[in-house]
């Protein structure tokens, strides 16, 4: 009787397993498998601004401050989600090559020393980047692909934008 | 001849007093049905107008509801939004958190959407033309103002306060404050069209309540003019009926007193032995008979009159052959008709059906109508009595007609309503001196209406007069007894 008990449980573990995580997002070996579009970041600006492609070297540029205005002369605002948000990490990782600290102090030495031009505004929703990047013509933040409406603009990196096979802004799930 | 007289009788000038006395006659005969029917149209009249008025009025305060005070409440809120459009923008200058910042552009935003919708209703709704432009000028500067809160916002969240505060002072008051004066003009335009609408609002009601007065006093007028009418037909048929009876004790006062003094004047000289040779006795003997029959018939003319006006006058209806009323009248009429030198052609159609009738009543009705026509003869001294079965068109029954014709001065058109009228005396007659107390035709009809039957004339002035007895054909056996009532006289 306590056999056949077990051996219940063990199925039931199973299912809820199967219902929690998806066989997509499971590989056979039980790595990550590749995210969908929806979930990989996609890099906005103001519908006004001139710019549609930047190089992932330029966007590094742009988002460490290091460029004042964009090619239309308005002033460049970074706009950043507050730490914690997977998209301000994979910024952090995928454009920064930095951790917090290390985007901490980039900023305070940069502004100190007069390297840095921009100091980035944090705002606690994507919804607000959104609003955000649509209030200031010169502005420029990150969302979820998923998250973008026709309010802003979405510019390609590298030449490809966040549904393309090559887009290379992923965010890491579960990280 | 019938048809001559008939047509004759038809073919009579229109006399306007005649009219008049027949108006008189019918207002005071359905005086308060009349009196009564005319208020109720003249208040209907009232009430429609009163009714309309009012729904005017309605339609023009809903008017300006709907066009000033929904519109001014419009331009309320389109001033408050424009406001908070201002407000917002300006509270984001008040932190430096990025996050309130945003909500502060939402909010002016969303206030901004408001004004754009309220402006462009405002243009779809526009007529004239000082709206459209004030319309299209509020549009634009509007526009103008937004560009220049776009930019305020733009540095506000990128941080630049100060840059924010030379925009908004620069750009943003000015074009603000022109948005403001458009606003105050099309409140101005509302507050105008409201004035006007207002204005004949006042105007309709100044109307309404002119017109209700107006109505109003007509209709005083006329209840007053009707009532004055009624009163003043009343006053003459009672003029008139006072009238008639002096004018009936005269008459009858005349008429007793003829035979009286012949019979007392013969009376005197046989009693004074003027007269004493048999041949005079008797000529005497026979002039106080005629007298007295003539007094006799008058009294029971009278006595008959009276006996119908109080409704005591009974009748015993049995079945009467046509040729036998005509015997007896013939019979009871020879004397009178002899004495006048007048004929009587008498002509009964053979095998008239049976008449259900009082003997002495149709007899007495047909003694009146040939004692009229030896009366009111003239020099033509043949009289016609006519007795046959007529199917009448308006009448899915036959009856049996006796007609008494003769063709002496007949009888004016403006007399006719009236000859049925008791002691009526047509004013032509009674100049003529021709004695009679009115009572002999109201009498004869009331008859004839008591035997189920009437009594009708056609005559034409100089011509002469038919007279018709209309009787019904009824079955054989039909006995039943008659009462007279009061009314056969007053519904004349």
């Amino acid at each position: 009787m306590r056999r056949v008990a077990g051996v219940s449980m063990i199925v039931a573990a199973a299912v809820l397993l199967l219902r929690v995580c998806p066989p997509a997002a499971v590989s056979a070996a039980g790595s990550p498998q590749e995210a969908p579009a929806e979930q990989n970041l996609a890099i906005i600006v103001n519908q006004s601004n001139p710019v549609d492609n930047l190089s992932l070297q330029e966007l590094r540029t742009v988002f460490r401050g290091e460029r004042s205005h964009w090619p239309n002369g308005r002033r460049i605002t970074l706009v950043m989600m507050e730490p914690g948000f997977r998209e301000r990490k994979t910024v952090l990782r995928e454009i920064y090559h930095m951790n917090e600290s290390d985007f901490s102090h980039h900023f305070m030495q940069g502004l100190f020393t007069g390297e840095v031009f921009v100091s980035p505004k944090t705002l606690a929703s994507p919804e607000g980047v959104r609003k955000f990047v649509f209030n200031v013509p010169g502005a420029i933040g990150y969302v979820r692909a998923a998250d973008v409406d026709d309010t802003v603009k979405v510019i390609r990196v590298e030449g490809h934008l966040p549904e393309d096979r090559d887009y290379s802004l992923r965010i890491q799930p579960g990280k | 001849m019938k048809d001559r007289i008939s047509r004759g009788a038809r073919s009579g000038t229109i006399n306007p007093a005649l009219l008049i006395d027949r108006f008189l006659h019918e207002v005071s005969r359905y005086s308060t049905a009349l009196l009564l029917l005319m208020v109720f149209c003249v208040e209907t009249g009232v009430v429609i107008f009163v009714i309309r008025d009012l729904r005017a009025a309605d339609r023009e305060v809903q008017r300006i509801y709907a066009g000033s005070v929904l519109g001014l409440r419009g331009i309320g809120e389109l001033q408050y939004q424009a406001q908070e459009t201002r407000r917002s923008t300006l509270y984001a200058l008040t932190t430096n958190d990025s996050n309130l910042q945003v909500a502060y552009a939402d909010q002016s935003r969303a206030a901004d959407r408001r004004v754009t919708e309220g402006i462009n209703d405002y243009l779809a709704h526009a007529r004239m033309q000082r709206e459209i432009d004030v319309g299209k000028r509020l549009q634009r500067d509007w526009s103008a103002y937004l560009k220049v809160r776009d930019e305020v916002l733009a540095s506000i969240l990128e941080g630049s306060t100060k840059e924010a505060v030379d925009f908004d002072l620069n750009g943003g008051v000015p074009s603000f404050d022109r948005v403001r004066q458009d606003l105050e003009e099309v409140k101005r335009l509302y507050d105008e069209q409201a004035s006007q609408r207002l204005a004949i609002v006042d105007e309709s009601s100044r109307r309404s309540a002119i017109r209700l007065l107006g109505v109003l006093c007509f209709t005083l007028l006329f209840v007053s003019v009707s009532v004055w009418a009624i009163q003043k037909s009343r006053m003459l048929s009672a003029l008139k009926l006072a009238k008639l009876q002096m004018d009936f004790v005269a008459s009858v006062s005349h008429e007793l007193r003829t035979p009286l003094a012949v019979i007392s004047a013969a009376a005197q000289n046989i009693a004074d032995g003027v007269v004493d040779e048999k041949e005079q006795l008797a000529k005497y003997g026979g002039v106080i008979r005629s007298h007295t029959r003539q007094l006799n018939e008058l009294v029971n003319q009278i006595l008959s009159f009276a006996s119908t006006k109080a409704g005591r006058a009974h009748y015993f209806l049995r079945p009467l052959q046509v040729s036998r009323l005509i015997d007896t009248v013939l019979h009871n009429t020879r004397e009178v008709v002899k004495e006048a030198g007048f004929v009587v052609e008498a002509l009964v159609e053979p095998g008239l059906p049976d008449i259900v009738g009082d003997l002495s009543a149709l007899s007495q009705c047909l003694q009146n109508l040939i004692g009229n026509a030896v009366k009111y003869g003239g020099t033509h001294t043949r009289i016609s009595l006519r007795a046959f079965q007529h199917k009448a068109d308006d009448s899915p029954f036959e009856e049996i007609r006796i007609s008494v014709e003769d063709h002496g001065i007949g009888i004016d058109s403006s007399d006719l309503p009236h000859i049925f009228e008791p002691f009526y005396r047509s004013p032509v007659v009674a100049a003529a001196q021709i004695h009679g107390t009115g009572l002999g035709l109201p009498l004869a009809r009331s008859i004839a209406e008591a035997m189920g039957g009437k009594l009708s004339v056609v005559s034409k002035l100089g011509v002469g007069s038919v007279f018709t007895l209309h009787l019904p054909i009824t079955a054989k056996g039909d006995r039943e007894t008659a009462t007279l009532t009061p009314d056969s006289f007053i519904r004349q």
